[in-house]
């Protein structure tokens, strides 16, 4: 099959980079395919922790009538967008839990030599393939939550953007987590697993459950609170409309604030020792 | 066959020095570990009040959580990547060469990695025994007897980590194993959410499984939800599951390590 090429002297750089990490993605997703039962275990691994989270919720609500005045489909609305925007973050940008072991090993030299981007290229070395049970499973709960909490199919529109936002936040924080491995040297991204232990832990419930500093931190310093919890307050009118610039200021923010990271940290590598 | 208990305790030290070297291990591990518990007395005493759930009041509740907190770190702590990387990477086609039992050498090693959690597990627990001030014991038995039952966790956890790698000589990968097994214990065990919030048939399916031995035994004996009796039956429940998974291990594994193909010459 032909597969359509672009002139790296003529493309635009935005646009080279995006067929980098297209093709990238894509090469690894063929070599998926080759050991699907690999991906199957995946999967249902990712499938088997959100069918436990749900009947953790389930149960919750088979004792409560309300969590810190949340419903049970708001609580699956929460749960279900966390979810997704968390899936989804593992599929397309899984590599850079790979930038420890690829700092200590000197690999990066040998991004740094190519015409793409580092973390372009870093990103797209691997796919979360438990993230297809997660996705798949976090659709479910977020469909059956918005069914549920009587939302309007108008809002629709408004949730895809919510969500869109709520992606670049994750994939950003992570990247710029996972970017502290070009100091904090070691194979394990111990920050990453901080952000994931906060979203597993922290940002399934209901912000209203900890105490104001908690809230603030999770909501302004570290914007978590923008990929999850204030766009489910928007689509559920907990918060007026104008909540709605939030979330894509937050993502600018964070993306920002990733590449600041990501660059301060390229200057800083020299290499492994030899 | 020279197994002996010099060598169990040589590779349990081994093991167990190999996981001191990294000490941001424990700083990382009260981190997690902590943040879960954080969260979950968060939401717990936001939905407790000044009521009762499941039979919890907010003062047992709060002893749950740091006994959760405390079992968590021992459970998930041990080096199961060190049994799955051996299968994964063919260096079980030596071992089966060395004149040690391939399971008890895997013990020893796993109980030695444990051990490494224990100041992570104390650590934890003194800072939130002093921030929250749990009860005390129903009695100084129980105290004792909940003790003994958390000694337990050290074989069960490591028989059902031994199980579920075997499986790796099928699926040729660990981490979806991993996950699963994670997420089967953190639910029927309690860590999750107390078994007793579970509807009966869930209850009842999860106390047919080893998985309630590493948080809600313990946590009952301590607050006295069961007598003596009852404690000295789920601790016997315990040892029962220990003699019967490590044989169960020995099963798998002899079926299991056909699998094996040694190449080259």
């Amino acid at each position: 099959m032909a597969e359509t090429t672009i002139d790296i002297r003529t493309a635009s750089p935005v646009r080279h980079a995006a067929e980098v990490y297209r093709r990238s993605l894509v090469a690894h997703l063929r070599s998926i395919v080759e050991y699907p039962a690999d991906f199957w275990v995946m999967a249902s691994s990712g499938a088997l922790w959100q069918i436990l989270q749900f009947a953790f919720i389930a149960i919750l609500f088979a004792n409560v009538s309300a969590v810190a005045g949340w419903g049970y489909h708001e609580m699956l609305l929460l749960i279900g967008f966390l979810t997704l925007t968390g899936g989804t973050t593992a599929m397309l940008c899984d590599g850079v839990w790979s930038i420890g072991s690829m700092v200590i090993k000197g690999e990066i030299d040998y991004r740094i030599t190519r015409p793409a981007p580092v973390i372009v290229q870093v990103a797209s070395t691997h796919v979360g393939m438990q993230a297809f049970g997660e996705v798949t499973l976090g659709a479910a709960m977020f469909v059956y939550g918005w069914i549920g909490a009587g939302l309007s199919p108008a809002l629709i529109p408004v949730a895809l953007l919510l969500l869109a936002c709520g992606l670049v936040i994750e994939m950003a924080l992570m990247t710029a987590m996972c970017a502290v491995n070009f100091w904090v040297k070691g194979t394990a991204s111990i920050f990453g697993f901080i952000l994931v232990d906060l979203q597993e832990n922290v940002m399934r419930f209901p912000l209203g459950i900890y105490p104001a500093a908690v809230r603030v931190v999770a909501t302004f310093v570290v914007p978590l609170g923008f990929a999850s919890f204030v766009p489910v307050q928007i689509l559920t009118s907990r918060l007026s409309a104008w909540w709605l610039i939030g979330p894509p200021v937050a993502a600018a923010a964070t993306v920002a604030a990733a590449a600041l990271v990501v660059r301060a940290g390229l200057r800083s590598y020299d290499s492994a020792g030899h | 066959m020279t197994h002996t208990l010099a060598v169990d305790r040589a590779l349990a030290v081994i093991s167990l020095k190999r996981r001191l070297a990294y000490k941001a291990n424990w700083v990382f591990a009260i981190i997690l570990g902590g943040g879960a518990m954080l969260s979950g007395l968060a939401l717990w005493r936001n939905l407790l009040g000044d009521g009762t759930l499941g039979g919890y009041d907010w003062d047992s509740m709060r002893a749950y959580m740091i006994i959760g907190f405390f079992t968590a770190t021992l459970a998930f702590g041990g080096a199961d990547w060190a049994i799955a990387d051996r299968i994964l990477d063919g260096l079980i086609a030596v071992d089966l060469t060395k004149p040690m039992d391939f399971q008890r050498a895997r013990a020893a090693e796993f109980v030695g990695s444990m051990v490494s959690t224990v100041p992570t597990a104390v650590v934890g627990s003194a800072i939130a025994w002093l921030v929250f001030s749990p009860p005390a014991p129903v009695s100084p038995l129980a105290g004792a007897l909940t003790a003994v039952s958390i000694l337990f966790i050290f074989p069960l956890a490591f028989e059902i980590t031994y199980l579920s790698v075997l499986v790796c000589f099928w699926t040729r990968r660990y981490l979806g194993i991993m996950w699963a097994r994670e997420a089967v214990l953190s639910f029927f065990s309690g860590i999750m959410v107390p078994l007793a919030l579970m509807p009966a048939p869930l209850q009842i399916a999860a106390w047919c499984l080893p998985f309630p031995h590493f948080t809600t035994t313990p946590s009952n004996i301590y607050l006295g939800r069961v007598d003596t009796p009852g404690a000295l039956g789920l601790i016997a429940a315990e040892a029962a599951w220990v003699v019967v998974m490590w044989f169960a291990g020995r099963l798998v594994f002899n079926h299991a390590v056909k699998k094996v193909t040694v190449h080259g010459g």
